[in-house]
């Protein structure tokens, strides 16, 4: 019998018990939409994580005082072990370069006219924006005049300028930051979040005005670039903040440091064991689905060759081998599972096109992603279904004795 | 000197037992048994009498527990089981008591069944042989109605029909009018008649109603698994009621 043959009598079959045939598919048709739904959320996920720590450049590292509890745990709070001294200490280094140390600066609101917001108020300097790839889009960013002077001079995020000034040009104009008055001097391009903060609402003021505003003497983060070899500089870092805070740590094991390390490096190792961990449980999600719906279609398809075993028994009395006979319940398990799996696909596809729309009205920055290998893995798996849970029922059907089978009531 | 032509069928002390665990039910005892091409045979028997059994093994359906089985001079005991699926599709073919048609589907895709799995004709004659066998048993005009649209008799001549799309060496009907009224029996009975008398095809009837077993030229009798009566007595009934005994 050719093929052609075969998976027309299959197709004709299926389509006689439509109904049955729908039923049939749903288990598969639930198992590969969850995989493509849950890849095209982990992808979309993915990128909403990357786009956070995309802000750290792949020869940048940021230092943060603080501790490192287990291996992903970290502890800031309440640490003061990073010093404007370390910050000259490192500036010596040959290794780094673009040292841009910042400060926190506890400001709960900023007033414009009537106007007010609530901004997050950084203290730094120029190299800040440029580690950060935060360039101006009206006026500029932070200069070493403003620092030296210790100006009171603002650079502001975007939502804080739409916020204030709406469609005003915020620059020359000056706001009020807690009590003292500054002058903005630049808006920053929107950025959208990062490290899970939304950079539009900071405000920047120089960090030698934040220091004698605040009178605090130690650093809430210093961002620093490598020069040539990046582990290199990573190791230099380490090395001189530890001899400076007197740490012994020859094993480099970053529990004992009072300060953290943090470079694209360790967020894209941090993001690959979540993926990992996202996979592993897909997979596992891809294969319980797939056995309960593979396990179905067993069960219709045996029934299919208990109510068909007349049909059997004439195809064999008219000259089917038992290949054919197999093959043609084998072709339609696996034509079940295809069809299914289509469905799936398509609706995995729409569903996560939909919980992209609702999640972006929330979270800009999480965009529709579908992961096309996953997507033929999904339908690979389906067939691989079709078949390992066709062969039982198709085994059954070919092994039938015509003349038993013709005598079947 | 020209060699005496081999009988279509030959069985030589054949046998048939069927096993239910380590219980042995004989069915067929020595059968010997000869078929010559273009013979119009029954097969008669009580119920049980082994008819059907007989029927099966000289179908291909079924192997013989022992004795000779030779299918135009071959022995065929060494056949497997894709050979005997080849015997079938090429050489007999059969008309069931209960039609066996497949449900849901035309008189042509029902009488093209067996063309899907003979080894040498192309698909491409498919339909055309098909339609000229459904013009044979006279429904072209049905063609492509579904089976289930039919009386039990064009069921029957459906049936017929495609027993003969192969051109087989010999059809096997198996009380093709057990199902039947009286006016359908007699219609399916004329085309089969008119299959040996026009075409001159070997039919091999199975029933154990006489009046029908006497459109044939030889009736066997069958009892308890044993051949009772091989006779050639008989002139053949024609339905219209113009045959007689001899």
């Amino acid at each position: 019998m050719l093929l052609r043959d075969t998976i027309h009598t299959a197709r004709k079959a299926l389509s006689t018990n439509k109904n049955r045939s729908a039923l049939t598919m749903l288990g598969v048709i639930i198992g590969v939409g969850s995989v493509v739904l849950m890849t095209s959320v982990g992808a979309s996920m993915e990128g909403l994580i990357l786009g956070q720590i995309s802000s750290i450049g792949a020869k940048s590292m940021i230092i943060f005082p603080g501790q490192q509890e287990g291996s992903q745990g970290t502890v800031t709070a309440g640490f003061d072990s990073l010093t404007f001294e370390d910050v000259d200490a490192l500036s010596r280094l040959k290794t780094v370069t673009s040292i841009g140390p910042g400060m926190f600066v506890d400001i709960a609101t900023a007033i414009y006219g009537r106007e007010e917001t609530e901004p997050r108020v950084i203290g730094t300097v120029p190299n800040y924006f440029k580690n950060r790839d935060m360039p101006a889009a009206l006026g500029r960013t932070l200069d070493d005049r403003d620092i030296l002077g210790a100006k009171h001079v603002a650079v502001i995020g975007s939502e804080i300028a739409s916020d204030l000034f709406q469609f005003e040009n915020p620059v020359g104009k000056r706001i009020k930051l807690g009590d003292l008055t500054y002058t903005v001097v630049g808006v920053l391009e929107p950025i959208g979040t990062q490290f899970f903060q939304n950079a539009d609402e900071f405000v920047f003021i120089p960090l030698s005005t934040a220091r004698s505003v605040t009178g605090q003497k130690y650093l809430n983060m210093v961002s620093l670039q490598s020069v040539g070899d990046f582990d290199l500089a990573e190791s230099d870092v380490k090395s001189l903040l530890r001899q400076r805070h007197g740490i012994v740590n020859p094993k480099d094991d970053s529990d004992k440091d009072d300060f953290i390390v943090r470079t694209s490096k360790q967020a894209n190792d941090i993001l690959g064991s979540v993926s990992l961990g996202l996979t592993a449980f897909i997979t596992t999600i891809a294969a319980i689905s797939l056995i309960v719906g593979g396990i179905g279609i067993m069960n219709i398809m045996l029934v299919a060759v208990t109510e068909r075993t007349r049909e059997i028994g004439l195809r064999k009395a008219v000259g089917a081998r038992k290949a054919d006979i197999m093959l043609q319940f084998l072709i339609e398990a696996i034509l079940l599972t295809v069809i299914a799996g289509i469905i799936g696909v398509i609706l995995g596809i729409a569903i996560s096109g939909l919980t992209a729309a609702i999640v972006n009205k929330f979270l800009d920055t999480y965009d529709f992603a579908v992961s096309v290998p996953a997507i033929f893995l999904a339908l690979i798996m389906a067939v691989v279904t079709g078949i390992v849970f066709g062969i039982y029922p198709a085994r059954q059907a070919s092994k039938l004795s015509p003349m038993t089978a013709l005598r079947y009531e | 000197m020209p060699s005496k032509k081999a009988p279509l069928i030959e069985t030589i002390d054949l046998c048939k037992s069927y096993f239910n665990e380590e219980l042995e039910t004989p069915v067929l005892f020595d059968i010997n048994l000869t078929i010559q091409e273009g013979e119009f045979l029954s097969i008669m028997g009580p119920s049980g009498s082994g008819k059907s059994t007989l029927m099966h093994i000289l179908g291909f359906l079924d192997n013989p527990t022992s004795g000779k089985f030779l299918f135009r001079g071959d022995r065929t005991k060494s056949l497997n089981d894709d050979e005997l699926a080849r015997i079938r599709a090429t050489r007999v073919s059969f008309v069931f008591q209960a039609f066996n048609l497949l449900p849901r589907t035309s008189v042509l895709d029902n009488v093209m069944l067996p063309l899907l799995y003979h080894p040498t004709i192309p698909a491409s004659e498919r339909v055309e042989r098909a339609m000229h066998a459904i013009a044979t048993v006279g429904l072209t005009e049905r063609a492509t109605y579904f089976t289930n649209q039919l009386s039990g008799g064009q069921q029957q001549r459906v049936a017929i029909a495609r027993a003969l799309v192969t051109e087989p060496d010999i059809i096997f009907a198996d009380e093709p009018t057990g199902n039947l009224d009286s006016t359908s029996g007699i219609q399916v009975m004329d085309a089969l008649q008119q299959l040996h008398d026009d075409m001159g095809r070997t039919i091999v009837l199975v029933t154990h109603e006489e009046a029908t077993a006497r459109h044939a030229e030889r009736i066997i009798h069958l009892k308890d698994g044993r051949i009772a009566s091989d006779s050639k007595k008989f002139k053949r009934v024609r339905s219209n009621g113009k045959g007689k005994l001899k």
